[in-house]
């Protein structure tokens, strides 16, 4: 475990009756981490979560949070502060009697209080609502108001189970940016659950993926788009297309393959960060790391050649499906409409630019 | 279209007129000058009201009804928080079949259970009263109870209470400051309602009274003297009084909690 650690988990497991909702989870969340849990509904997620809370009891395992063994803490006597995804606000409490409810049992004098609930309500943009009755509230200010309640308490590690899911698109982009925000000024660790890729890639600094109980890959964003280490990430996160191939040697950490429709071609190793489960080799690569040559230009890497067979018209995007020469599915390329660049029709012969440096091998 | 609806609006009206009229006749002819029970009406008195005034044994009767009553509406309440609690909150063992027959005197034809409460007491040689009353209208009351608070529990979203445990509360505090704040109106309701139930219960206090008589007793065996009809229909006319406001304040508790709590409205007793 490493010295930073604010959150160790030790090959957790939990079982409910003879189901295995989680299947040895090990991981270490940082001080001051913005830490996404991300996987499908039923994976694990809110049952990890309220594990670290301690809603629920492990079945073996170790549990450190701050250096300390949770065994037999309750939730209310660890250093942790939940955000429901129901937001559990007291429906017969105003909004101020909300966010001080934690401090009930503080011992500093009324006035002081008074004080950390206003400065709370100021943080979340609610100033000036205190008195409000908490069950009149739009679903912004619900979410807002159980940031306050369990923030003034200034927690060690701030839990937020899918914290945005009940609110409209402009409303979650507008709460995403307000997070990122609010965990920089208090510092504090926060772990969100959520279900969306795109929600905790903008967010997170670190990423654990989950699948049926199990933590597929934990990386940053970036890695996690560019180098999944399984198929079923890659599949999980954004659009990956995938062509068969074959390995035909390794040597000096390169790694010659063959790929049908692009041909042959050498990867650094760090190209291939993970198995795929025993399934045939394949090669994957983004929408956006294939580019349409029109007439005149010329690859600077390589070249493919294919047949386009779906254009999808998106504003700002354009997604072709293109079944390159001697492959049998088509393959999804994203090109951007900037002036001067019209839209190729359906039907076309294309000609595709591509780098070997944008795989990634599953093998 | 509109002959359809002008029928049933016709039937409707009869149903409702079959339903009250004879509730309407009680305070008309508690008024009325006269000692039968018959139109024309003679004139108007108040003197029946003010006959109730001299009636000892009247008075015992309210008075026992108004023990038999309150204890029921307390020990049924109570009951039914634990079991009404328990069943919205935990899963447990045969917890289907345990309910369904907590809930079964619902249904159950009253006479029965009085005769079988009956047949026991005496065998097992204890002594007929106000307390096997209560105890019997105890039985009869808690599943109306139960059925009150299960809604009163079953609105009540399991995240407050692990929010409030959350940010520091002990079980019992977060009971207190929580749970028993969202779930008071149905308690109020639900004392209510078993205290109503139990205030103009017949059967089991006849049968389980022995020489205790609560109210509705001791008016079916007045009924065997004409002269004392009259009187018997003040009181009525003063039981239904008090009957429909303390429906009217049920409901209304019922409603507040249900707008608190934000939850639908799936309909109660009323
Ligand atoms: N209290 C429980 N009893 C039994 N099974 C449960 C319980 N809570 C969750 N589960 C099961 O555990 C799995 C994981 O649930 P959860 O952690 O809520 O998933 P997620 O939050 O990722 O959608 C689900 O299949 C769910 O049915
Ligand atoms: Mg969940």
């Amino acid at each position: 475990m490493s010295k930073d650690a604010m959150i160790h988990l030790q090959d957790v497991q939990k079982y409910y009756g003879d189901y295995h909702a989680l299947r040895g989870i090990n991981c270490d969340i940082k001080a001051g981490e913005f830490f996404s849990l991300l996987g499908p509904s039923g994976c694990g997620k809110t049952t990890l979560l309220r594990t670290i809370a301690g809603f629920e009891d492990i079945t073996s395992g170790v549990v450190m949070i701050d250096g300390k063994h949770m065994e037999g803490v309750p939730a209310n006597k660890r250093p942790t502060n939940m955000v429901f995804q129901s937001y559990a606000i007291f429906p017969h409490l105003t909004v101020e009697q909300n966010v001080g409810f934690g401090l009930r049992r503080d011992p500093r004098p009324k006035a002081e209080k008074d004080r950390a609930v206003a400065e709370a309500l100021e943080m979340v943009g609610l100033k000036g609502f205190g008195a409000r009755a908490a069950h009149a509230l739009s679903g912004g200010q619900r979410q807002r108001v159980a940031l306050a309640r369990a923030l003034i308490l200034k927690p060690k590690v701030l839990l937020l189970d899918e914290p945005l899911s009940a609110l409209d698109k402009k409303m979650r982009e507008n709460m995403q940016v307000e997070l990122i925000r609010l965990q920089r000024q208090v510092g504090i660790t926060f772990i969100l659950v959520t279900h969306d890729q795109e929600e905790a890639l903008v967010m997170s600094d670190r990423i654990a993926v989950m699948f049926e109980g199990e933590i597929a890959q934990l990386a940053d964003p970036e890695t996690l788009y560019r180098l999944p280490n399984s198929r079923r990430v890659a599949d999980f996160i954004g659009h990956m297309n995938f062509l068969p191939a074959k390995v035909a040697g390794e040597a000096n950490g390169e790694i010659d393959v063959d790929v049908q429709g692009l041909g042959r071609c050498h990867i650094s190793a760090r190209q291939a960060p993970g198995g795929n489960r025993g399934e045939e080799p394949s090669v994957g690569f983004r929408p956006e790391t294939l580019t349409l040559l029109y007439d005149g230009q010329t690859a600077t890497d390589r070249e493919a050649t294919g047949l386009i067979e779906e254009v999808v018209y998106y504003g700002d995007m354009t997604y072709y499906d293109v079944k390159l020469d001697g492959v049998d599915a088509p393959a999804r390329l994203s090109m951007r409409n900037v002036p001067g660049r019209p839209v190729l029709d359906r039907g076309a012969k294309a000609r595709v630019a591509w780098s070997p440096s944008a795989l990634v091998l599953f093998r | 279209m509109k002959s359809q609806g002008n029928g049933l609006r016709l039937y409707a009206i009869l149903y409702l007129a079959f339903l009250y009229a004879p509730i309407f006749l009680l305070p008309i002819f508690s008024f009325n000058d006269g000692t039968i029970i018959a139109f024309p009406l003679k004139g108007f008195t108040t003197k029946w009201f003010a006959l109730m005034a001299e009636k000892g044994q009247l008075h015992q009767a309210v008075i026992n009804s108004l023990i038999v009553a309150g204890s029921t509406a307390i020990l049924a309440t109570t009951l039914a928080i634990f079991a009404a609690r328990a069943s919205t909150r935990f899963e447990f063992r045969g917890k289907g079949a345990i309910m369904a027959m907590i809930m079964l005197p619902l249904v159950l034809p009253e006479i029965i259970v009085a005769m079988a409460i009956l047949v026991i007491l005496l065998q097992m040689g204890v002594g007929l009263g106000l307390t096997t009353i209560i105890l019997g209208h105890t039985l009869i009351c808690t599943p109306f109870a139960i059925a009150i608070l299960s809604a009163a529990f079953q609105s009540l979203d399991k995240s407050l209470e692990e929010a409030a445990y959350d940010l520091g509360e002990g079980k019992f505090s977060t009971f207190r400051l929580i749970i028993l704040p969202l779930v008071l109106p149905g308690i109020i309701s639900s004392l209510l309602i078993s205290f109503t139930i139990s205030m103009d219960e017949f059967i089991l206090a006849a049968f389980i009274g022995g020489t205790s008589p609560t109210l509705p007793v001791y008016i079916y065996s007045q009924l065997r003297f004409p002269k004392e009809i009259p009187v018997i229909m003040a009181v009525a006319t003063c039981l239904v009084a008090v009957s429909i406001v303390l429906l009217i304040i049920a409901e209304y508790f019922r409603r507040r909690g249900v707008a608190k709590t934000g939850g639908k409205d799936s309909g109660g007793f009323l």
